[in-house]
């Protein structure tokens, strides 16, 4: 009996390094993919995607984003017409340094739907 | 004869088994019937012309095209499911939260790309149909075809509630309304806005990615018909094999006419 609390205790505390390992990677980018709903339900943004494709934290922080998580949604200008003139996501999205916001549509909005999806089965119930 | 009864007789002893020959006879049959079937299904498989050319006994409702002729044209890679035009459809038509006039169907996309979420939608509503199965099975002739503008319309007072023409309706756009106690579905909005001189629905009109269009093709100089008809297009619709002649057209074509690229 002695020999199995231990066992567990032990198996315990790995779990906890290893979540809190996974949570201090997790932090590093942002923890896990930013959702806009605002001005249409929904957009997706992933760090995991962008990151590592020549892009650091300073490329887009807090000149283009702040560096709080949605803030940008306040702004009146952030939409696709101010995309289209450089503005926000439009910086890289042009067409030239990666694919213009005129054309995969569903690469980033992935609608009411599949922000359901991603609250259920990616995140977890809240 | 004496050969025969003594087979009788033989067949009545083994009255549980079946004959070698019976059951080949059997087989034969059941592969004749199962042939048959294939057929058939082979049948859905052949490009809409020549299945529509099957569908020929059964006739186009009214004179078509009809003036005006509304149809609806959407773009589907441009839909972003944000579903303006389902608010905007439930608010217009009194839409209960249980019903629907339009749906929007999804599904993940299938392509090697960094992101999981990728989605692909397809918005779909009643397709206003040149040979509406809905208006051939109604009991009371509560669904009709409009003489004039080609739209499918209900007569609330005559509908009796017996669903038959949710089961016939091969895009599954009617729903049961138990405010009403009859079915309602799509009507390009022509009793909230057509009628009264607005010239386009209401998901038209709330839609932010320009995914759907509105308009007359029986003017043939009009920005609609010359929108269809530009050469070079794959115009779809939906389950062309049903033969019901849906008058909703689907194109492939985000801004620009660009093409998806492929994943890096």
């Amino acid at each position: 009996m002695k020999r199995l609390t231990r066992l567990f205790f032990l198996f315990s505390s790995l779990l906890a390094c290893l979540g809190t390992a996974w949570q201090a990677g997790a932090q590093e980018y942002g923890g896990g993919p930013i959702v806009f709903i605002k001005p249409v339900r929904a957009v997706i943004f992933e760090h995991r995607v962008h990151l590592g494709k020549n892009l650091t934290c300073q490329s887009c922080h807090p000149e283009i984003f702040a560096k709080k998580a949605g803030q940008v949604e306040e702004n009146d200008d952030f939409t696709m017409a101010s995309f289209r003139q450089g503005k926000y996501c439009g910086r890289c999205h042009d067409g030239t340094t990666a694919f213009s916001v005129d054309t995969d549509c569903t690469w980033c909005h992935i609608g009411v739907q599949g922000h359901k999806h991603l609250e259920e089965y990616e995140l977890g119930i809240k | 004869m004496k050969s025969t009864a003594s087979n009788k007789a033989g067949m009545l002893n083994n009255r549980g088994k079946v004959s070698l020959k019976e059951r080949r006879r059997f087989l034969g049959l059941g592969l004749k019937i199962t042939g048959a079937f294939l057929g058939g299904s082979l049948l859905s498989l052949v490009p809409a012309e020549s299945a529509r050319s099957e569908l020929l006994g059964a006739s186009v409702i009214g004179t078509f095209p009809y003036q005006p002729h509304y149809a609806m044209l959407i773009y589907k890679d441009r839909c972003i499911d944000c579903e303006r035009c389902l608010d905007a459809c439930a608010q217009t038509n009194n839409v209960p939260s249980y019903g629907y006039r339009i749906t929007i169907l999804n599904r993940k996309k299938n392509i090697a790309a960094a992101s999981k979420m990728i989605r692909e939608f397809l918005p779909v509503l009643c397709n206003q149909c040149n040979r509406p199965p809905c208006v051939r099975v109604c009991p009371t002739r509560a669904t009709y075809k409009d003489k004039t503008n080609g739209i499918v319309l209900i007569n609330d007072s005559l509908c009796i509630g017996c669903k038959a023409c949710m089961t016939a309706c091969p895009y599954n756009a009617r729903y049961y309304d138990r405010n009403s106690e009859s079915v309602d579905k799509c009507d390009f909005c022509f009793r909230r806005r057509l009628q009264n001189g607005v010239t386009t629905p209401a998901c038209v009109e709330v839609c932010p990615a320009d995914a759907m269009f509105f308009g007359d093709l029986s003017d043939q100089n009009g920005d609609f018909y010359k929108r269809l008809h530009a050469p070079g297009q794959n115009i779809l619709v939906l389950r062309p094999e049903s033969g019901s002649m849906p008058n909703v057209f689907y194109l492939s074509g985000l801004h620009g006419g660009s093409k998806m690229r492929a994943p890096e």
